[in-house]
């Protein structure tokens, strides 16, 4: 027993990712408002930026910036730097997050002003009543409809 | 409908964390990943062959400038489709 907690403190940042990571992907598919959906998509997002970031750190090391003007040559041996490139992937995915989130919301707002509501299930069922076509399309194809569940 | 999202999240985090035993322990220096010689160059040589004394930036814009490039065109992108959606259309 003692070996097994011992094996999950060693590792216990991929018990944190992975517990927000499915925090967030239970918010993404069970939610039925569409702003908590995107708030799951962040979360999820943030889940892989600590994992990234939790792999790089070295244990009493500092953070990837060298001493000003050439000091390092002396002191590179001491020194403990953690490792800079998860820190840049995560920089790059960061950027990828927010352009994500704000389409996601413009498109939250051009589906509320359209509909009036956030709702997933009233949304389905305002485009099916505006557009009987659509949801009889949907039933030749065996697309799951409103109230299947 | 929330029960089986329930399990598909339970079962996609044990496979998560069954995948994640064969990962080196937290913080943990003598990884393949940090004993590397990509990392250990970058380390040593990135003020040197860039200037800049953060080696998160040198890495960023110098060796990576063209990632960043391509990474303004996701922001320029995800920019265009915001104001496409949000324009007052006239009709």
């Amino acid at each position: 027993m003692t070996g097994t907690l011992d094996i999950v403190y060693a590792e216990y940042n991929y018990w944190i990712y992975v517990t927000l990571m499915m925090i967030g992907f239970y918010a993404m598919i069970a939610k039925k408002n569409l702003i908590k959906k995107v708030i799951g998509a962040n979360i999820f997002q943030t889940a892989i930026f600590l994992f990234y970031v939790s792999l790089a750190d070295i244990t009493g090391g500092t953070a990837p910036i060298l001493p000003h003007g050439g000091e390092h040559v002396e002191h590179a041996a001491d020194v403990i730097y953690t490792n800079p490139v998860p820190h840049v992937l995560i920089l790059t995915a960061i950027v990828v997050s927010v352009s994500t989130t704000a389409v996601a919301l413009a498109l939250i707002i051009r589906i509320y002003n359209e509909y009036g509501s956030l709702d997933e299930d009233v949304i389905l069922a305002a485009r099916k009543s505006l557009q009987p076509e659509f949801s009889e399309y949907a039933r030749q194809k065996g697309v799951a409809e409103v109230g299947d569940q | 409908m929330k029960t089986l999202a329930l399990l598909v999240v339970v079962i996609t985090g044990v496979m998560l964390i069954y995948a994640g035993q064969d990962l080196p322990p937290f913080g943990d220096s003598n990884t393949d990943m940090y004993q590397h010689r990509m990392t250990q160059y970058f380390i040593e040589n990135s003020e040197s062959e860039s200037g800049v004394s953060n080696i998160v930036t040198a890495l960023l814009a110098n060796y990576r400038g063209y990632d960043t490039l391509g990474e303004t065109t996701v922001i320029f992108t995800a920019g265009m489709a915001v104001m496409l959606l949000l324009r007052r259309r006239e009709t």
